[in-house]
């Protein structure tokens, strides 16, 4: 979880370095810390953004009918943390429109604002590997979640008949207090977003 | 005549067993494997042969799966997906492990097929020659088996909330029927093939699901539901649909009985999606002028009484063993349990001490569950032990166990409760005629079996009473029917049945009061009204007979009996105009009722000087 501060830092350090190493470093710089695209096309920097709040990232994907099945749960948890939380939906398929993604969200009746990771940046900062999978960054931006949102899929192609079990919610509940999470991470099970390189 | 209703055998009715859409076999580059050192795995060659033979007919536009996979694009970005999927063997969706007895439409992967999906990962998922690509497989838009005769809509959609568990909904298709007409076929179009998971038809003869109903045509909630049925007539038929099913015709002989006034209703389970939808399902209904033949029937081994299984408990076993008192030929199997069914097997055990498995499931899955037809009968002589063999698994280990941490589970109709059950398709040998019914026998049978399982099985007196009823056997039915009233003092139907054996037995002024029972369980129960009135005419009281007639008149208009039986009491009481319009109606309705003829000729001729 420190990973994600130190590159940060590394990059901007870079910015007087040679010029062909400054050039291979820019890209990086621009993947790190620009990270995502808004749906009007503007690459932005979500972890910069809601200082002092926690982040929650969900990954999600408009044809994946696990991530479909949390929206309304998602949009429950967004309204209840609002004060203390900020939740983003993240979009990992290149594939999937800005279009297609605003008529997703209106499908399902999200107001929580949505990115597209079209690099996995994203994506490798959470560590996410399916949809819909979330991570929970604290107000410091340390990581300290990363998983399943409940255990309504405890595994791969089996669905229970009501979660018994309920991760992100604590996760939030106990980052947005300022303490570590019961647990730090939980096997999500979903789409795989290695699929869409 | 006495009315009486017999329980169903609970779940399942009539089903024309559905099998798996498939695409055709035999394409070019279907059977040819790969050379592992030299040959790239390629898209066209290797994997769409694959892909359009076992899932195309769910993933496609418009169909169950929530991704398409007909295309190179389609498949590259779910490709690890799938290779993982058909490793573990979750899709295809095919639950039962290879056998003794093949099945219809099996859906399993070789080794082979699924090592082929894992290579193409590995060799970078390339396209490959457009040469070697097969042509898409076909699949027919709309009604499978053509228009039907007669297409159904439910009443009143239903909505599917956003999220929350899974749903189980009942819709009642209520058919316009006016007279009996046979069926070989029944399609069942659930309304949204995303949301479903599997849907059922049952057949309800005597209308007996509408009341739970809270309106009228809007359907009712619940994961199982039993039917009530006449007296004899045991549903036969699997009619079942589960993703990328599409009906069949029913075997020559085999089509199902419709009469007027049944209705037919669809048990659906449903998960929600994300957003709130509306379901309103369709069946569609193929009628053929060849009435049924032969006659198979549903068996139920189940030992529900025995689910008892206790927090923690990793291989909790449940068995039931029936022996076939017929040579029956077994044509499908239906196995049932919920959440916490691991392990589920069903064998024969042959008169010579051979045994076969008839199915096994090793990793149960109730969201997959399926109807299983065999490829060939499996001829099950007299004398075969049909046995069933469940485990359980109610520790924290099982990733489906509803409770966290575990409870004790009994047996129950909801999701956290559980079942232990088993439906056999067969076809007795011997066939029906009118002095014998080898169906009867194995009712018998199994009713007797599951009373010495669980003397407080309800159904199973009461089934065995009304098999021993036909019989003539009238001094049993009425103990069996005792023995299920002392199980449920209440129950309308085992009161009316009771009080119909103890007249049939000759004594009415006994049965008076157990057809009271009925009446004031269930007010509009026309056949207890009918008995009551029946029980007092046969004591003479006919002044308190022709009330209950009346009522049975208002209950059931069209009832030429009821009308005849009105009209008699009202000429034993003198009351000549009534009784005449009455025998009159009864005449128009059923012409041939020669009793209500006698009365309405020894009446006196109308009074014409008013």
């Amino acid at each position: 979880m420190r990973r994600v501060a130190r590159i940060l830092g590394f990059a901007r350090s870079t910015r007087y370095a040679l010029a062909l190493v400054f050039a291979f470093l820019a890209v990086a710089f621009a993947a790190s810390a620009q990270e995502a695209v808004d749906l009007s096309g503007t690459r932005t920097s979500p972890l910069q953004h809601w200082r002092g709040k926690v982040l929650v990232l969900v990954f999600v994907r408009t044809d994946c009918p696990i991530s479909n099945r949390y929206a309304p749960l998602i949009q429950q948890l967004s309204a209840k943390y609002a004060a203390r939380a900020a939740f983003l939906l993240v979009f990992p398929d290149k594939a999937e429109s800005p279009g297609a993604i605003r008529a997703y969200l209106r499908d399902f009746g999200y107001t929580i604002p949505a990115l597209r990771d079209t690099d996995h940046a994203l994506v490798k900062k959470a560590g996410a590997r399916v949809t819909p999978e979330a991570a929970v960054f604290n107000a410091k931006r340390d990581l300290v979640y990363r998983g399943r949102i409940d255990d309504l899929y405890p595994a791969l192609g089996k669905s229970r008949h009501a979660a018994s079990t309920h991760e992100l919610a604590d996760a939030i509940d106990a980052a947005v207090r300022g303490v570590a999470p019961p647990r730090a991470s939980a096997e999500a099970a979903g789409c795989v977003i290695a699929d869409l390189q | 005549m006495i009315r009486r209703v017999r329980i169903a055998l609970a779940l399942l009715a009539c089903a024309l067993a559905a099998g798996l859409l498939r695409a055709e076999r035999g394409w070019p580059g279907a059977s040819r494997e790969p050379n592992a050192a030299a040959q790239r795995v390629t898209f066209n060659r290797d994997v769409a042969p694959i892909l359009f033979r076992f899932c195309a007919a769910c993933h496609r536009p418009g169909e169950s799966a929530p991704f398409s996979l007909l295309t190179y694009a389609d498949a590259k970005s779910h490709a690890r997906q799938i290779a993982a999927v058909t490793q573990a063997r979750i899709m295809p969706p095919w639950l039962p492990a290879p056998g003794e007895f093949k099945f219809a439409d099996e859906l399993r992967l070789t080794e082979e097929q699924i090592r082929v999906f894992r290579r193409w990962v590995e060799d970078g998922e390339a396209e490959g020659a457009a040469s070697d690509l097969p042509p898409r497989p076909r699949f027919l838009p709309g009604w499978q088996l053509g228009k039907p005769d007669l297409i159904l809509k439910a009443p009143k959609p239903y909505l599917l909330p956003a999220s929350d568990t899974d749903q189980y909904w009942n819709f009642i298709f209520r058919t316009p029927l006016k007279e009996t007409r046979w069926l070989n076929a029944i399609e069942i179009r659930p309304g949204d093939q995303r949301l479903v998971h599997h849907a059922n038809v049952l057949v309800d003869r005597l209308e007996s699901s509408r009341a739970q109903e809270t309106t009228p045509g809007a359907g009712f909630g619940g994961m199982e539901i039993k039917i009530e049925s006449e007296a004899f007539d045991p549903d036969s038929h699997f009619l079942f649909w589960k993703p990328g099913s599409v009906p069949r015709k029913e075997p020559e002989g085999m089509a199902l009985r419709l009469d007027a006034g049944t209705d037919l209703v669809l048990n659906v389970h449903l998960q929600p999606s994300g957003k709130p939808e509306w379901i309103q399902p369709s069946i569609g209904l193929y009628f053929t002028d060849q009435p049924a033949t032969k006659f198979p029937m549903l068996l139920q081994l189940e030992n529900d009484a025995k689910l008892d299984i206790p927090p923690g408990a990793h291989d909790f076993v449940v068995t039931d063993d029936f022996t076939l008192p017929e040579d029956v030929e077994l044509l499908a199997i239906y196995p049932h349990a919920h959440y916490l069914g691991r392990d589920l097997q069903a064998f024969a055990t042959f008169p010579d001490g051979e045994k076969k498995s008839l199915l096994h499931i090793p990793n149960w899955d109730l969201n997959w569950q399926a109807v299983y037809r065999y490829a060939q009968p499996v001829h099950l002589p007299a004398g075969t032990a049909v046995s069933m063999h469940y485990t359980y698994d109610n520790s924290e280990e099982n990733p489906l166990n509803p409770n966290s941490p575990p409870k004790r589970v009994v047996a129950g109709n909801r999701a956290s409760d559980e079942m232990a059950h088993l439906w056999l398709q067969v076809l007795p040998d011997a066939p029906v005629t009118a002095a014998s019914d080898p169906r009867r026998v194995l009712q018998e049978a199994l009713a007797r079996h599951k009373i010495e399982n669980n003397p407080g099985d309800f159904e199973a007196h009461y089934n065995l009473a009304a098999v021993l009823q036909q019989r003539g056997e009238v001094a049993e039915a009425a103990r069996h029917y005792e023995l299920a009233l002392r199980i449920r003092p209440e129950s309308a139907i085992a009161n009316n049945a009771y009080g119909g054996a103890l007249m049939a037995a000759g004594h009415p002024e006994s049965a008076v009061k157990y057809l009271a029972a009925a009446l004031r369980a269930r007010p509009d129960y026309f056949d207890a009204c009918y008995n009551l009135g029946l029980a007092l005419a046969m004591e003479n009281d006919f002044a308190g007979a022709e009330g209950y007639f009346r009522r049975a008149v208002q209950l059931a208009p069209e009832d030429a009996n009821a009308e005849a039986n009105l009209g008699s009491a009202l000429a034993a009481l003198g009351k000549n105009d009534e009784a005449r319009l009455h025998l009159q109606r009864a005449l128009a309705l059923n012409p041939g009722l020669s009793f209500a003829r006698e009365n309405l000729d020894q009446l006196p001729p109308p009074d014409k000087k008013r």
